[in-house]
């Protein structure tokens, strides 16, 4: 972890702008359509239709609200915790659905992302969760340390 | 840092149920299609001679077997089949409009095209739709 | 799609020791068909990564309107092929989303849903298409509004009544807009009128509806 330490604090900035606004553009994407959101979170046949409805409306406004916590800097512990949750939350999702053999056909940035190819998708998210994982443990070693 | 998720999760309800409430006429809590679209065959049979059936379905379907009375409406010829459809139609009838069966997604679209584009009332989907008009009627 | 990312990730991880495995290039597709096109065909190309022969059980669509054919039933390791959807437009508008229910004997895939999504051009959006009036009700004129497509300009736009007891004006509202007036003679008897659009680049016809219906309307 001390590599994390050596890297400049302005990279750590554009980091958190970069994954902020990401997560602020997924979010604003399914906000503009929920209905479609609550079907695309029951192809998962995970949860109940009624708890897809309400995350179908919560959710995207929680992504949101972390990504402004992210590029401001106001309850940036809060907002970062909750986004990696959801992020590993969400890949847990997704492992058991295509074990389960269903196809999904619409997530994270909603109908407007049907167009990318595959290795686009792969690169950006598990560069995704890469970011967040290190902002997380870098900033848990900051505030420890302060 | 609990505090600040908690914070956090706090702000995005309010909004989030806002949405909900802006949006509570779009979607229905109980199932993915709005329940003021559906109806059951019960329920439409006891609208009796209120009620005009509509077969989504394509036409050698319709040609094999349909509801007795129904009038064939369907996406393949919607010009050609929409005059006759709304010569039959006066503002007090419930329209019924039927497919195969609950997953069949035509029932849907004719009836959408119908409350969008003809900007009618009292435009429903039957659950499950011929199927079920046949599993309650034979 | 970043479902099928860290879906398509992790089945290579995880599926390695898998011995049967369909590999499909892309299981959404997206398709522009132009004004004229029929028929909107997608193709589904996959391929057989695993060790084991996969065998296809059956291949449904969701609505009669999609003909799916696959090439073979049987697909040898290492073989490519593809499911080719055949979407038959009608005269559906909009965007339409159909899917195709492929099923195998791969027992870790069984069940794969392929869709097929027709972004259909909508040149003229007509609200309402179809206007009536109760008999006994007062024969004032109603509205149809016609909105152009941002990429379909119209200057023009001809609209002729299937019946003299019906009159259509037409007067443009600017910005590609244009609003029609249907009035009848009167609403004595339940007649109707099919009224044709078009406009003057595009040899595509539009309809609404004019008519007095059977009842007296619910005021």
């Amino acid at each position: 972890m001390n590599q994390l330490s050596t890297i400049p604090q302005f990279v750590w900035r554009i980091a958190d702008v970069i994954v902020g606004g990401v997560f602020i553009y997924a979010g604003a994407i399914k906000v503009l359509d929920p209905v479609q959101f609550a079907n695309d979170i029951d192809n998962y046949k995970i949860l109940p239709w009624t708890i897809g409805v309400g995350l179908a409306f919560y959710l995207p406004w929680l992504e949101i609200f972390c990504g402004l916590a992210l590029i401001l800097r106001l309850l940036y512990l809060g907002g970062l915790s909750i986004l990696t949750a959801l992020l590993a939350v969400f890949l847990g999702a997704t492992i058991a659905a295509k074990i389960r053999g269903l196809d999904i056909t619409c997530g994270c940035f909603g109908h407007a992302s049907q167009h990318w190819n595959f290795s686009v998708h792969l690169a950006l998210d598990l560069l995704l969760l890469v970011a967040l994982i290190s902002l997380l443990l870098r900033s848990e070693r900051v505030f420890r340390s302060a | 840092m609990v505090r600040q998720v908690l914070i956090v999760a706090a702000l995005a309800f309010v909004p989030g149920l806002g949405q909900a409430i802006y949006f509570r006429d779009k979607v229905s809590w109980q199932s993915p299609v709005p329940a003021s679209e559906m109806v059951t065959v019960a329920q439409a049979r006891a609208w009796g001679g209120n009620a005009i059936w509509v077969d989504a379905r394509p036409d050698n379907e319709f040609a094999r077997d349909h509801v007795p009375g129904a009038l064939s409406l369907n996406e393949d010829r919607w010009n050609e089949l929409l005059p006759q459809f709304l010569a039959a139609w006066s503002q007090e009838k419930k329209v019924v409009v039927y497919c195969s069966s609950q997953s069949c997604n035509a029932s849907r679209e004719v009836a959408r095209r119908l409350r969008n584009e003809a900007q009618l009332k009292n435009v429903f989907v039957l659950e499950g739709g011929w199927e079920e008009w046949l599993r309650t009627n034979r | 799609m970043k479902t099928h990312i860290f879906a398509f990730t992790l089945s290579i991880i995880i599926c390695m020791t898998a011995r049967a495995e369909l590999k499909w290039d892309q299981t959404s597709i997206e398709l522009h068909p132009t004004a004229a096109d029929k028929q909107a065909i997608g193709h589904f190309k996959y391929q057989n990564s695993g060790s084991k022969p996969v065998r296809f059980k059956s291949v449904r669509t969701s609505c009669g309107c999609t003909a799916a054919q696959s090439q073979k039933e049987e697909v040898p390791p290492g073989e490519k092929g593809e499911i080719t959807a055949t979407f038959n437009i009608g005269e559906r508008t909009g965007t339409q989303v159909k899917t195709v229910t492929v099923e195998t004997d791969d027992p870790e895939h069984a069940t794969t849903v392929l869709t097929l999504k027709a972004v259909i051009p909508q040149q003229l959006e007509i609200t309402p298409t179809f206007v009536f009036w109760g008999q006994g009700e007062a024969p004032k004129p109603k509205t149809i509004v016609v909105r152009a497509a941002k990429d379909f300009p119209v200057k023009h736009l001809r609209v002729t009544s299937s019946s003299p007891d019906f009159q259509a004006k037409v007067e443009e509202t600017g910005n590609g807009q244009f609003k029609i007036d249907v009035q009848p003679q009167d609403t004595k008897r339940p007649i109707a009128s099919t009224l044709t659009i078009q406009t003057e680049d595009s040899p595509k016809i539009f309809y609404a509806t004019a008519r007095i219906t059977n009842a007296p309307a619910i005021q």
